[in-house]
């Protein structure tokens, strides 16, 4: 049988594949601290019937080869490490990272996840937590009667107490950083878990000599979804699954052809 | 029986190899820095008697097989990504990845960090630079068009750029890598390195739906041609003449 008609399921398989990752991308357009994805192909084995560079005569090769491509496979999903845009909320506890690192949170299994989404509310005992109340790490507690929190660029979280002139420091925000963050693991909720791929966390203060990312209170970090390009992609991966259902069409009908030479 | 029977089959046949090359071309049309093969087709046989080809003789033979498929060297477009990782090469040269089975030269610029800080391919095997693998430090990374790398300020390496010369057979390994024969590559001197791009795949839609239909139509004509002599010619050799008496 034709090998045509595997070889272009495969590629609309991997068009399937493309389309989904794009839906989840623009879904998550409005998700703050999301990182988009991008899938990767990369080409099947190779069946050789003529190696190229194979003896012809004694004398000389053959001038290329005879090599028939199986199709396509979607190879991996990797995380578009871009900045996204930063949008002022005017909330103090609003965190945004600018450039790399991820906001480290206590998950309830206690295992550290990574996010970079930088919206945190004070819980009943005033520990700044997540949306979904997971604790932010190093946890730091505000104190119920702060008129005024200010955060620095370095992380440093002061607050103002009623009847004092000077702020008093309640904490700090440390970063994480990966040596390949494109190996994250996405297990949602914009948490990342890291990996062997991803390597072990390194933590630093924000704007260190470990080329973190300085925190921007009052403002989130949007998704760094490109509407523009992931409709381009759209519209790639549609008509590339066309032509890819094409070529099953025309493999059908010269099967077809075939059956009716007999009769 | 009549030749032309063969003739056509291996035709037929051939098409059919044909249609699998255009089939794996357009499954591979969103594959980065895949390279399309374009079919070559050649005479069954060469013109013996030194006698001119008839048109019907001609259409049947001088497309007889498949003989080989050659790799389309032409630049696909470059694809903003804006991932400081993502490279692509405009000129004729290719990245050398060192695998287990030896090096392999890729026009997929689509890198990574290992958790050890390599430079690695998606499927994990190391870059090679000009001192061998590449390791960077944690920190931004930027890359020249010359393919000097540099992390936080400081250089950390060069990519080893090579080309081949024209007419080298490079060898599909799948995973858009390519095996060349030994001692064959040379330092690029006309590829740039463009950082935060991808290439795209370099197969024309356009020109792969008309191989399509040509494919598709001269396999028609093939099947045309083997039921002419099987239904029309053999079965009034077999049928009726027999009656003639």
């Amino acid at each position: 049988m034709f090998h045509a008609l595997y070889t272009a399921a495969s590629g609309m398989t991997a068009q399937q594949i493309n389309l989904d990752n794009i839906a989840n991308n623009l879904a998550n357009a409005s998700t703050s601290g999301f990182q988009s994805r991008r899938v990767q192909f990369s080409d099947l084995l190779y069946q050789s019937e003529v190696m190229p560079g194979a003896a012809a005569t004694q004398q000389t090769t053959v001038s290329s080869g005879l090599q028939v491509g199986l199709g396509t496979r979607p190879g991996n999903t990797e995380i578009i490490q871009t900045q996204g845009d930063l949008s002022s909320t005017g909330n103090p506890l609003d965190f945004a990272i600018e450039g790399t690192g991820f906001f480290q949170i206590l998950l309830p299994n206690n295992q550290i996840g990574y996010t970079r989404a930088g919206s945190f509310q004070p819980n009943q005992q005033g520990t700044l937590v997540t949306a979904n109340g997971d604790q932010l790490q190093p946890a730091i507690t505000i104190p119920p009667n702060a008129t005024n929190i200010t955060v620095g660029s370095d992380g440093t979280v002061s607050a103002t107490l009623p009847g004092q002139i000077n702020a008093a420091q309640v904490g700090t925000i440390q970063l994480a950083t990966f040596a390949n963050p494109g190996g994250l693991n996405s297990i949602g909720n914009n948490i990342y878990l890291p990996t062997t791929a991803s390597g072990d966390a390194v933590v630093g203060t924000p704007g260190g000599a470990d080329g973190l990312g300085t925190i921007q209170q009052g403002m989130l970090e949007q998704a760094n979804v490109n509407i523009v390009d992931e409709f381009v992609n759209m519209i790639l991966a549609q008509r590339s699954y066309e032509s890819n259902s094409r070529v099953v069409k025309a493999a059908d009908e010269m099967l077809q052809g075939l059956n009716q030479v007999a009769q | 029986m009549d030749s032309g029977y063969y003739a056509a089959c291996t035709a037929l046949v051939s098409r059919t190899q044909a249609l699998d090359t255009i089939a794996n071309n357009l499954a591979n049309a969103s594959t980065v820095g895949y390279r399309a093969q374009h079919n070559q087709f050649s005479s069954v046989l060469a013109q013996a008697s030194g006698a001119p080809d008839s048109d019907l003789n001609q259409a049947i033979n001088n497309y007889g097989i498949l003989s080989g498929t050659m790799l389309d060297e032409s630049q696909g477009a470059l694809q903003k990504t804006g991932n400081n990782l993502d490279l692509a090469i405009q000129g004729s040269g290719f990245f050398v990845v060192q695998t287990a089975g030896g090096p392999m030269y890729t026009r997929d610029g689509s890198f990574q960090l290992s958790s050890k800080g390599q430079l690695i391919t998606s499927t994990g095997d190391p870059v090679m630079g000009d001192k061998g693998a590449i390791s960077l430090p944690p920190g931004s990374v930027s890359i020249s068009p010359d393919g000097t790398i540099s992390s936080n300020g400081a250089v950390a390496g060069k990519l080893k750029l090579v080309s081949f010369p024209a007419g080298t057979n490079l060898t599909s390994a799948g995973e858009t890598y390519y095996s060349a024969p030994p001692n064959s590559e040379a330092a690029s001197t006309d590829s740039t390195v463009k950082q935060g791009m991808l290439e795209s795949s370099n197969v024309n839609p356009v020109t792969s739906m008309v191989e399509l239909i040509t494919a598709q139509r001269s396999a028609e004509m093939m099947q045309r041609e083997l039921s002419m002599y099987s239904s029309e010619m053999d079965k009034t050799a077999t049928q009726d003449l027999p009656k003639i008496s």
